[in-house]
């Protein structure tokens, strides 16, 4: 049982004193000898007979010492040594070797640990919240299963009955989303913020880096008296100023200045507000900037303005704590109609939180796993090849007694410091490519921010490269296992031939890595066509020549009008201006205001989730000509459509067309809050634009006149007649003068926002081309090498059969067949394995399908071309052997 | 530790038709049985001992005795020490451990059963 641990522990003391034992040793047996020829004199032998007896009778003392010394310690570790310098050694010798074979396994590794850093950081690690796995978000559904227009939230009365009668949930709390301006005389800076209720911090477990959080009387209705600052907003705005707990701080449209009583500890990102992410400012990715206390106002307990967290208790299912909330909630929606049709769905925070980075992170991982595969195949084939040249020095090794065991040692070791040395390059490369994700990624993947190219990289890639060492090393070592000296002595070949065995081990490898080759591609080509066919989509718009920012008046609600109509008119007048408007809802940036309203002609709804919800925008009257969103019907709006005149709205094209199939909507009604108040007229009809997604086909819009809408938050957009970035500090100075204190945030043009709307898809398209390109390079290594390892192996056929009188385009079509088999043969299994793979890439296609056979024929043709292009030189090469030399040479 | 036995008679080393090698567990322990009758001795000791009982049946390299005390040792069922044999010589004194008899125990046990079920074959055999 523990007797090995005695051994080891017994060898371990062996490798220190290795000199001592061994004199020991020889005293022992001395004194044995002399005993023993002693014993042989006693018995009457003659003295020098009898100590040749002794000896003949002991054994051979050299190798008992020799086998004392290897039981008496751990052998394997002297040998280690011996084989690491051996090996490094034998790299050293050979550089050209050593250097193609390290970069190839650098690449590799490098871009295996580049996206495993990434999912590190961004998918394992996990929020700080205490056991985030029993968090649960609590969200709305239709109970009829059908799909919502927008999502809904839970009334206060709905949560708070759940929080005191639901057994299996620890507690459940209520927040929302919130947006600010904290108000400076230089500038207002914008704040994102979470309203949370009572139990919301313990729920969570979130403690305060600094001072504390909110208590009961924090809690109330009436002016917000306290707020927590987060950790990365504090540092930002305030410099880290510690002095800031216990001070006021002023914030747009709140009567009263609160109390800073707490800072939040770091690394807080909020959770996700479905009803608000339509929003300018929301980014749930974001770190909270501010929290502030909020306590359901009795006067709306039955309005849907809450998401709710909940905490499960410890050991209980998800399923037991769905079946009691929704038995509750459906008593509560017997009793109450406006509760009435929705039912509770319980989504793991974890899961939410990790939904966008696993959609495009698992791909890329797979990806970059193909090329870490093809990388390890080049990298095996080398050492494959070299183990060919090297065949002589094993037998010889073996012949003088190396055991095959320690020949295989040595063959892995060699791999093994070929695997680190790749490694080690791979780490510098993994580092350097995570610092240029984070540069070319922030829209693409979600948290990105919170990833460091640090030890996660470092692990990552030393696993990587044993794991490379392993595949690598593998082949060779089974082949160095199976050598028989007698035969590699007795042949004693060229150098750098190979049999007919080790070129269909080589061609495996080369067809294998064609196949993943060509997966890559694939993803790649469908990826790049989804591009090409979004750009080829016609948005409806403008996107040239456009410059956005978030342009926000924090004063008072008075000063609104007077501001926007001033800077507008200031703004217009800046030479290169050509047109300005304010706007709530720029296209692509995923901004609306989703309201249920009733619409004429369309029956009421007969229950609370059957109402129609459309996505509201708000413009000046210059937008749709600054757009270039074409008027097809009734009239564009009027400065003069203000708080002062009727309600007006504009519609799309397909909101006529859902709502009054052939029919004019001009001059029709709807009503955003119920039919009993008054109605907005629709005055015209502009043309579709893609404005939710570029992707998507246009669907039901309505604009309001900005002038009613008085939206706080919104953008100015600015059409000029040159570079739009180049009145940037003009438009700002104009702002200013305005208002000093007006926030101007997000200058961003048009193509940008466009850019970062397809970000994903772009990233995954750069990432998987650049591993697709990577790939392709070294697979055509590969090929190259195998068909000139074929033809150096074949130069005595290829000489027998000139000399027989095939011409040289009969020996290169030889070749050419060889290498098309291979390539063929690697593309055909290529698309096999692309049919299947494509498929995990179907959420980032766009009229593409995942099987587009136009991908798949062009890029293996492609494939093929290049492969050929890749066996043209020792094609070439054959053809020149000349049959009288090379026969004079065997 | 009967494994170690077994392992040694799988590897089939040929033995010869009048002088039977010794085999490795099996050297251990008689080794173990001549400490644990006779007390402390040395090498040169023990193999005298084994000469005497195995009555030249058992052909011997003395100096694999060393080999098995070094394994022994390391099982920790012997113990040595340095100590002066007969003629003044310096001498390294082997004796047996707690855990030694034990072993011993357990091993005689394994190989009176085996020695008895294989006794029983060949001589089914010969019938």
């Amino acid at each position: 049982m523990t007797s090995w641990m005695f051994r080891l522990a017994s060898r371990v003391r062996g490798l220190f004193g290795q000199k001592e034992a061994d004199s020991e040793f020889d005293l022992e047996t001395q004194t044995h000898l002399q005993l023993l020829t002693e014993k042989f004199i006693r018995q009457g032998m003659d003295p020098r007979d009898a100590w040749s007896a002794a000896r003949t009778q002991f054994g051979n003392t050299t190798l008992l010492r020799q086998r004392h010394r290897e039981s008496r310690t751990l052998l394997f570790f002297p040998n280690l040594l011996m084989d690491l310098r051996y090996g490094l050694r034998m790299l050293w010798k050979s550089p050209a070797f050593t250097v193609v074979a390290g970069l190839t396994l650098a690449l590799g590794i490098g871009a295996t640990s580049a996206v495993f850093s990434l999912i590190q950081g961004v998918l394992l690690t996990p929020p700080p919240y205490q056991k985030p796995k029993q968090l649960m978000l609590i969200q709305s559904v239709r109970t009829d299963g059908q799909k919502m227009d927008s999502p809904r939230g839970w009334a206060a009365q709905q949560w708070m009955e759940w929080n005191q009668k639901v057994g299996s949930f620890q507690g459940i709390a209520g927040y929302g989303w919130t947006f600010n301006f904290l108000i400076r005389d230089d500038g207002s800076q914008s704040m994102q913020g979470m309203e949370v209720s009572k139990d919301y911090f313990r729920l969570m477990g979130l403690k305060t880096a600094l001072g504390h959080g909110f208590d009961d009387s924090d809690f109330g209705q009436g002016h917000v008296k306290s707020i927590v600052l987060g950790y990365e907003f504090w540092q930002r705005a305030f410099g880290g100023d510690r002095e800031i707990i216990g001070k006021t701080v002023r914030i747009s449209r709140w009567d009263s200045s609160p109390v800073v009583i707490g800072v939040m500890e770091p690394g807080v990102r909020f959770l996700p507000s479905p009803s608000a992410a339509k929003e300018p400012n929301y980014d749930v990715n974001a770190t909270v900037d501010l929290w502030v206390p909020a306590d359901p106002d009795p006067k709306y307990l039955k309005e849907s303005y809450w998401n709710v967290v909940g905490r499960l208790r410890d050991g209980v299912t998800p399923q037991r704590g769905l079946q009691e909330l929704a038995a509750i909630t459906a008593r509560e929606g017997s009793t109450e109609k406006k509760f009435e049709g929705f039912s509770p769905q319980l989504e793991p925070l974890t899961d939410e939180m990790n939904r966008d980075g696993r959609r495009i992170l698992l791909p890329l991982l797979g990806a970059s796993a193909l090329v870490l595969l093809i990388a390890c195949g080049n990298a095996a084939a080398l050492l494959l090849v070299r183990g060919l040249q090297r065949q002589q020095e094993y037998a010889v090794r073996i012949a003088m007694g190396m055991g095959r065991i320690g020949l295989v040692r040595q063959v892995v070791t060699e791999g093994l410091l070929l695997a680190l040395l790749g490694g080690t390059l791979g780490i510098g490369l993994a580092i350097f490519t995570v610092k240029l994700f984070k540069v070319i990624a922030q829209h693409a993947v979600p948290r990105l921010d919170g990833v460091t190219a640090g030890w996660a990289v470092l692990g990552w890639g030393l696993g990587l490269a044993v794991l490379a060492a392993f595949f690598a090393g593998a082949i060779p070592a089974l082949r160095a296992f199976r050598l028989n000296p007698m035969e590699v002595l007795k042949d004693a070949g060229p150098k750098g031939t190979a049999g007919i065995g080790e070129r269909r081990l080589l061609r495996g490898v080369a067809m294998l890595q064609t196949a993943l080759t060509l997966a890559l591609l694939v993803g790649a080509g469908l990826l790049i066509r989804t591009m090409v066919k979004i750009a080829q989509v016609p948005s409806g718009y403008n996107t040239g020549r456009i410059l956005t920012m978030s342009v926000t008046e924090v004063q008072s609600r008075s000063n609104w009008g007077p501001f926007h109509r001033q800077a507008l008119e200031r703004v217009a007048a800046i030479p290169g201006v050509e047109y300005a408007a304010f706007a709530w809802g720029v296209p692509l940036t995923g901004n609306n205001w989703p309201v249920a309203l009733d619409i004429e002609g369309q029956p009421p709804a007969a229950k609370e989730s059957d109402k129609t919800t459309l996505p509201l925008r708000a413009v000046t009257p210059d937008y749709f000509k600054l757009m270039g969103l074409a008027l097809i019907d009734g009239r564009e709006f009027r400065s003069t459509d203000d708080d002062k005149s009727a309600d007006v709205a504009i519609v799309n094209q397909a909101f006529t067309q859902r709502y009054f199939p052939n029919r004019n909507s001009v001059g029709r009604k709807f009503w955003p809050n119920g039919r009993d108040k008054p109605g907005v007229e629709i005055v015209g009809e502009i043309a579709n634009g893609r404005t939710e997604d570029l992707t998507q086909a246009p669907s039901p819009e309505i604009y309001l006149p900005l002038w009613q809408a008085q939206a706080f938050s919104k953008h100015l957009v600015l059409r000029t007649t040159a570079d739009p970035r180049a009145v940037v500090v003009a438009v700002e100075r104009e702002l200013r003068a305005v208002d000093p204190t007006a926030a101007i945030e997000n200058v961003k043009t048009l193509e940008q926002i466009r850019d970062e709307s397809l970000a994903s898809r772009t990233f995954a398209m750069h990432l998987l081309t650049g591993f697709s390109v990577l790939g392709s390079v070294l697979t055509l290594v590969g090929i190259y090498g195998v068909i000139s390892l074929s033809v150096a192996s074949r130069r005595r056929e290829l000489a027998i059969r000139s000399a027989v009188g095939a011409q040289q385009k009969d020996i290169r079509r030889l070749i050419f067949g060889e290498g098309f088999r291979l390539i063929a043969g690697g593309v055909l299994g290529g698309i096999a394995l692309a049919v299947i793979v494509s498929r995990v890439l179907r959420t980032f296609l766009f009229e593409v399908q995942p099987g587009d056979p136009a991908t798949f024929i062009f890029v293996g043709a492609l494939f093929m071309g290049v492969g050929l292009l890749a066996c043209w030189a020792p094609a070439r090469r054959a053809g020149k052997v000349d049959p009288l030399e090379a026969l004079r040479y065997e | 530790m009967s494994r170690g036995m077994f392992f040694a008679m799988a590897k089939g080393e040929s033995l010869s038709a009048d002088k039977s090698e010794v085999l490795q567990g099996t050297l251990d322990m008689m080794i173990l049985k001549t400490l644990h009758a006779l007390g402390p001795l040395h090498g040169f000791g023990i193999a005298r001992r084994i000469e005497q009982v195995s009555e030249d049946v058992l052909t011997l390299n003395e100096g694999t005795v060393y080999t098995s005390l070094l394994r022994l040792q390391q099982q920790g069922w012997i113990e040595s020490e340095w100590g002066t044999s007969e003629n003044n010589r310096k001498a390294r004194f082997y004796s047996i451990t707690r855990q030694g008899r034990k072993q011993l125990a357990v091993e005689t046990e394994n190989w009176e059963r085996i020695s008895g079920v294989i006794g029983r074959v060949l001589g089914l055999e010969g019938k």
